[in-house]
C-alpha cells in the first residue's frame, strides 16, 4: 500500500463547544445585526436581474481598457446612473446602465440613433399627452409600411403592423403606453451606447431587464426564499422533534442573513446566480445540522440520565471529523469555482464558500446551541421514538 | 448485511451500463453521430445560450389592446344590428377596457335589443338593468382570445425568424401573456427585430373576370391595372413538378415578382387588379369552422376590424359574382367568389373543403400581421467568444475541482476507500450527464458550477458512511461488521441531509428561468443520484473487496 489513510481528527475530542454558546451568541448576533444594518444602511448590490436596466460587457479592441475614460463617454450619455468595473481580465469591463424610464429624455436619444443609424433628416418625438407613450416619427421623404417597418426595427422598436401609416407618408405616430415606452427606451440607450463606443469597444454580450421583469424577478426570489426556509424548517420538524426545528430554522436565518452581509461588505453583485447561491446555501447547510441532530437524538436514547451540555457535546464531538470531512469536500470544489470558474460565477462562489464555513459553525454553536435554550428534555422525544430507542436499547 | 442480493448487483451494473450508453453520444466525434441511428443520437445535452451563444427574448405581448380593440369592434356590430332590427339607442360606448355599454332610448326595446345582440355572439354575458346594457366576453370566452393571441403569435414569430432555417429558434409561451424566444448563434439582434417586425404580406385583390385566359397559356398583354399571381396550388404543383425551378424562386435575390413568377415558370396564374381592396392589417380574426345549416360543411369565418369591414363592403358589394383573391407574400392562396354583399365587419368562404384544408387556410389568413404588440421586457445576448470563454472557465474549474476533491478523499480513506469514493462520484457524473440527455436539458454556466458542487456533495454521503465504519471499528467490531453496520446506520442521515438540498433544488427549478434552470437541474439530478452511488454502489464495490480479501483489518 502506498499510503495509509490519514485520519483528521486523531482520537475522540472532547471539546466543550457548548460551553462557548455564550460567546457564540453574542459573535452570532452581532455578525447578524451588522449584517441586517449594512443591508438597511448600504444596501445590496442588485444586479440588473432585480433592478432592470442594460449590462454590456465590452472588450477593448487594441490596448488595455481605461476605465475612467469610458465611464466618462458613458456617464456623459444621459441615461442615466452609470456603473463600471474591470470584468475577467484589464481588457475587459462590464457596463452597467441604470433602468430606463419612458422620459422625454429617452425620446431624444432615439432621436439621436435614428439620425445616426438611419439618416440625419430622421427625426423622433414625443407625442400626445405627457403621461402617454405616443411617439411621433418623421422621416427624410415618403415611407411605405415596409419602409417604416425597416425604419422603426433601426430602434428597437418591434410593434404590430397595424400601427404603421399605410400610404406613404413622412410622419408616423407610434402609439404606446408610458410603460411600454418604459420598456422600449432600454432598447435606446442599448443602442446609444453600441453607437457611442462602438468604434474602440467590441460589444461581447448585452443583457437588458426591462422595469416589469426586474420587479416581477425580486418578488419571486423573495418568494423562493421564504418558500425553500419554510419547506427545510417544516420538513425537519416533521423528521425531528420541535426543538429542531427552530433550532433548523435559526441556523438557517443566521447564513442566509450573514451571507447578505457578506455581499454587502465585498460589495458582490446581488444577482439571479447569487439567489441561487442563497437557496443552496440554505439547502446545504442544513446538511450537517441534520447529522448532529441525528446523533443527539441517538445519543438521547441511550443516555436518558446524563445532563443536555454533556450530550450535545458528546454528539458534537462524535460527529465532528464528519462535519469537518463534508465541509471540506465541498469547499475544495467551491475554491476551484472561485479561483478558475470565471468573473460571471464570482459572486457566486465566494457566496458559497461563505455559506459553507458559516454554516459549519452555525451547525455546531447556533443551531445545538438553540436546543439548550429551548430546553430541550428526553422525555419530550415523541413516542414512536421512544419506543424504537426502547428496542434498541433491547 | 452487507452482501447485496445477486437481483440488485445486476440491477446495478445494468444502471450503469445504461448511463454510459444514454451519456455516450455527447462525447462521440460529429462524423461518429452520422452514421449511428438519429434516435440513438438526437438525446444529448444541449448547450445552453450562456455557452454557445446566441440571443434570449422575453416578449410581452398587450392582451390589453387586443381586448379593446375587439371591444371597439363589438360596439361598431352592436350599432349595426340595433339598427339593423330597428331598436333605438342613445349611446354605444366601450368602458373602461372591459366591456360595452349601450344606453336604450326605450326601456320597453331591451328585450328586442338583447335578443339582436345575441345574434352577433351567443356567448357575450350581459348585465345591466333599465336602459342600460352592458356588454362583456365571458371569462371562457376571454381565456380562449388571450390563448389564441398567443398562440398565433409564437407561429407568426416562427414563420419570420425562421425563414432561413438553418438555425433552430425556441419560440415557447411563459405565464399568461409572454412569449419567449431563443436563437443560438444570433449576434445581430437588429437583425432580429427586423425580422420580428417582418410582416407577411396579405392583400385582397378583385381578379380581372375580363381578360382572357384559357387553360394553362397566359394572356400575352395585360391592362396596365392588372398583374399576374401564382396560385398556392399552382405554386405546390410546380415544386412537386421542377423541385428546382421552385427552389430558384425561393432563393432568387432580388425576389422575383409574381407576374416575372408567372411568366418565367408558368405555374397556374390569375390575373388580379394591382388595387388592394383591403390589407391584411385590416383583418382581425379568421378561424376553421361549421356551416350551421346544409349539412355543417367546413368554412372559414373571417372577421374585420372597421375601416377593413367598410372597405370590404364597398367592394364586395359592387363585384358580386366576381372572384376575390387572396393574396399572401405573392401567392394567391384562395380566390372565392363573392356571393353577396358583405358587410358588418365578418364573412364566411365556403367551398368543398375538408376540415384540414379549412384549418390551413385559416391559419395563413391569420399569419399575415400579429394580433398584438410584443413589447421586450428582457433581452440577454452572449457573443460566441464570450460563450467559448465560459465553456473554458466552466470546464477548467470543474476539472480542477474533481481532482481536489479526489485528492481529498485519497488522503484522507486511503486509496481503497478514497479510491471507491472517487470512482462513485464519477459513475455519478456518468449518470448526470445520461438523465441530462434523456430530459434533453441545457448545460450551462451556472450549472456547470451546480455539477462542481455535485461532486463536493456526492462524495459527502460517503464520507458519513466511511467515518461510521470507522467509529464502529473503534468500539472493537470486526472490519465485515463495522462496514454492515456503517452502511446499515448512517443511511438515514444520508437521506435525511440530502432531503433538504432537493427541497432547495426543487424550488429554485420552479423559480428560476434559463441558466439558473440549469444550475437547479445538475445540482437536483446530482443529489438524486448520487444517493444510488454513494450508498448502493460503494456498498457492491466494498462487498466484492471484502469476498476477495477476506480482511482482518480494514484500512480506513
Amino acid at each position: 500500500m502506498l499510503w495509509r489513510p490519514h485520519h483528521l481528527i486523531r482520537a475522540k475530542t472532547n471539546f466543550d463547544f457548548l460551553g462557548k454558546r455564550r460567546l457564540a451568541v453574542v459573535l452570532s448576533t452581532a455578525i447578524n445585526i451588522l449584517a441586517l444594518v449594512g443591508v438597511a444602511v448600504f444596501g445590496l448590490n442588485f444586479g440588473i436581474d432585480f433592478e432592470g436596466g442594460i449590462a454590456i460587457q465590452v472588450r477593448a479592441k487594441e490596448g488595455t481598457i481605461h476605465l475612467d475614460d469610458l465611464r466618462a463617454t458613458v456617464g456623459n450619455l444621459g441615461v442615466g446612473e452609470v456603473a463600471l468595473q474591470e470584468f475577467g481580465d484589464s481588457r475587459t469591463a462590464l457596463i452597467r446602465v441604470q433602468r430606463q424610464e419612458g422620459n422625454a429624455a429617452c425620446v431624444a436619444h432615439a432621436d439621436r440613433v435614428m439620425k445616426k443609424r438611419a439618416d440625419a433628416g430622421w427625426s423622433v418625438k414625443p407625442s400626445g399627452p405627457a403621461t402617454g407613450g405616443d411617439v411621433e416619427f418623421t422621416s427624410p421623404g415618403p415611407l411605405d409600411a415596409v419602409g417604416w417597418r425597416d425604419a422603426v426595427s433601426r430602434v428597437g422598436l418591434t410593434i404590430q403592423e397595424r400601427q404603421l401609416p399605410r400610404a406613404n407618408t413622412n410622419t408616423a405616430t407610434i402609439e404606446m403606453t408610458h410603460d411600454q415606452r418604459a420598456e422600449w427606451c432600454q432598447q435606446v440607450a442599448i443602442k446609444l451606447v453600441e453607437d457611442t463606443i462602438g468604434g474602440k469597444y467590441e460589444l461581447r454580450g448585452t443583457e437588458s431587464v426591462g422595469p416589469k421583469i426586474g420587479a416581477e424577478l425580486m418578488q419571486h426570489g423573495i418568494y423562493a426564499v421564504l418558500a425553500t426556509l419554510g419547506a427545510i424548517c417544516l420538513y425537519v420538524w416533521v423528521r425531528f422533534e420541535w426543538q429542531f426545528g427552530v433550532g433548523a430554522l435559526v441556523a438557517l436565518l443566521h447564513d442566509v442573513i450573514s451571507t447578505l452581509g457578506l455581499f454587502v461588505l465585498l460589495r458582490l453583485d446581488f444577482s439571479l446566480t447569487a439567489l441561487a447561491a442563497l437557496l443552496t446555501i440554505a439547502g446545504y447547510s442544513i446538511n450537517d445540522t441534520v447529522v448532529i441532530f441525528d446523533r443527539v437524538r441517538e445519543n438521547m436514547r441511550r443516555y436518558k440520565k446524563m445532563s443536555l451540555i454533556d450530550l450535545l457535546n458528546l454528539s458534537v464531538n462524535e460527529t465532528l471529523a464528519r462535519t469537518i470531512m463534508t465541509s471540506g469536500t465541498v469547499f475544495v470544489a467551491v475554491a476551484a469555482l472561485v479561483l478558475f470558474g470565471g468573473p460571471v460565477l464570482y459572486s457566486f462562489s465566494v457566496a458559497m464558500l461563505w455559506g459553507i464555513i458559516v454554516g459549519t459553525y452555525s451547525s455546531i454553536w447556533v443551531a445545538s446551541g438553540m436546543l439548550v435554550y429551548l430546553k430541550l428534555r428526553p422525555d419530550q422525544l415523541r413516542e414512536k421514538d421512544k419506543d424504537e430507542a426502547a428496542s434498541a436499547k433491547a | 448485511m452487507l452482501n447485496l442480493p445477486r437481483w440488485q448487483v445486476i440491477a446495478i451494473i445494468l444502471v450503469t451500463g445504461l448511463a454510459g450508453l444514454f451519456a455516450l453520444p455527447n462525447a462521440l466525434p460529429g462524423g461518429l453521430l452520422d452514421v449511428l441511428p438519429a434516435w440513438y443520437t438526437q438525446s444529448r445535452i444541449n448547450l445552453g445560450l450562456d455557452l454557445r451563444g446566441g440571443a434570449y427574448f422575453l416578449l410581452e405581448a398587450d392582451l390589453r389592446g387586443v381586448l379593446n380593440e375587439r371591444l371597439t369592434n363589438l360596439s361598431d356590430s352592436v350599432r349595426g344590428e340595433l339598427r339593423k332590427q330597428q331598436v333605438g339607442f342613445k349611446d354605444v360606448t366601450v368602458q373602461g377596457g372591459s366591456s360595452v355599454t349601450v344606453v336604450l332610448r326605450d326601456e320597453a326595446q331591451r328585450a328586442k335589443a338583447i335578443e339582436a345582440i345575441r345574434t352577433i355572439d351567443p356567448s357575450l354575458a350581459v348585465s345591466g338593468q333599465d336602459d342600460t346594457i352592458r356588454l362583456a366576453f365571458s371569462d371562457q370566452e376571454l381565456f380562449r382570445k388571450k390563448k389564441e393571441v398567443i398562440d398565433q403569435s409564437i407561429e407568426i414569430l416562427r414563420r419570420r425568424v425562421d425563414e432561413t432555417g438553418t438555425i433552430e429558434p425556441t419560440i415557447v409561451r411563459q405565464g399568461d401573456d409572454r412569449i419567449e424566444l431563443q436563437m443560438p448563434g444570433i449576434k445581430d439582434t437588429t437583425e432580429l427585430k427586423r425580422k420580428i417586425n417582418q410582416t407577411a404580406k396579405l392583400t385582397f385583390h378583385l381578379v380581372n373576370e375580363d381578360v382572357a385566359q384559357t387553360g394553362q397559356n397566359l394572356p400575352a398583354s395585360l391592362p396596365p391595372t392588372t398583374f399576374l399571381a401564382p396560385t398556392r396550388e399552382g405554386m405546390q404543383a410546380l415544386r412537386a413538378a421542377n423541385p428546382k425551378a421552385y427552389e430558384d424562386i425561393q432563393s432568387a435575390n432580388p425576389r422575383l415578382t409574381p407576374e416575372q413568377v408567372c411568366r418565367r415558370y408558368q405555374p397556374q396564374c390569375l390575373p388580379v387588379f394591382k388595387r388592394v381592396v383591403v390589407g391584411g392589417e385590416d383583418l382581425d380574426d379568421a378561424k376553421s369552422t361549421f356551416e350551421s345549416q346544409q349539412g355543417g360543411r367546413p368554412i372559414i369565418s373571417f372577421t374585420f376590424n372597421s375601416a377593413g369591414g367598410r372597405a370590404f363592403c364597398n367592394a364586395t358589394r359592387t363585384n358580386i359574382g366576381k372572384r376575390l383573391a387572396i393574396q399572401l407574400d405573392g401567392e394567391i392562396i384562395s380566390a372565392p367568389v363573392v356571393q353577396s354583399a358583405i358587410c358588418g365587419g365578418s364573412g364566411i368562404i365556403t367551398g368543398q373543403f375538408t376540415t384540414q384544408q379549412t384549418q390551413e387556410q385559416a391559419l395563413l389568413l391569420r399569419s399575415g400581421a400579429l394580433p398584438a404588440t410584443l413589447t421586450i421586457i428582457e433581452e440577454r445576448t452572449v457573443g460566441a467568444d464570450l460563450g467559448a470563454d465560459a465553456i473554458r472557465s466552466g470546464t477548467v474549474a470543474a476539472l480542477v475541482g474533481t481532482v481536489l476533491v479526489v485528492i481529498f478523499m485519497l488522503a484522507v480513506y486511503g486509496p481503497l476507500f478514497g479510491g471507491f469514493a472517487s470512482i462513485a462520484m464519477m459513475v455519478n457524473m456518468l449518470l448526470v450527464f445520461a438523465g441530462m440527455s434523456i430530459l434533453g436539458a441545457s448545460l450551462t454556466l451556472p450549472g456547470i458550477a451546480g455539477l462542481v458542487l455535485t461532486v463536493g456533495m456526492s462524495v459527502d454521503s460517503n464520507v458519513l458512511i466511511y467515518e461510521r465504519v470507522r467509529e464502529e471499528k473503534a468500539n472493537g467490531r470486526s472490519p465485515f461488521s463495522s462496514l454492515a453496520e456503517g452502511y446499515g446506520r448512517a443511511l438515514t442521515a444520508v437521506i435525511d441531509s440530502n432531503l433538504t438540498g432537493l427541497i432547495a433544488g426543487v424550488i429554485l427549478f420552479g423559480f428560476g428561468s434559463g441558466p439558473i434552470r440549469g444550475f437547479a437541474t445538475t445540482l437536483t439530478l446530482g443529489l438524486l443520484t448520487h444517493l444510488f452511488t454513494a450508498t448502493i454502489f460503494t456498498r457492491m464495490l466494498l462487498a466484492a473487496w471484502v469476498r476477495w480479501r477476506r480482511p482482518t483489518d480494514l484500512p480506513i
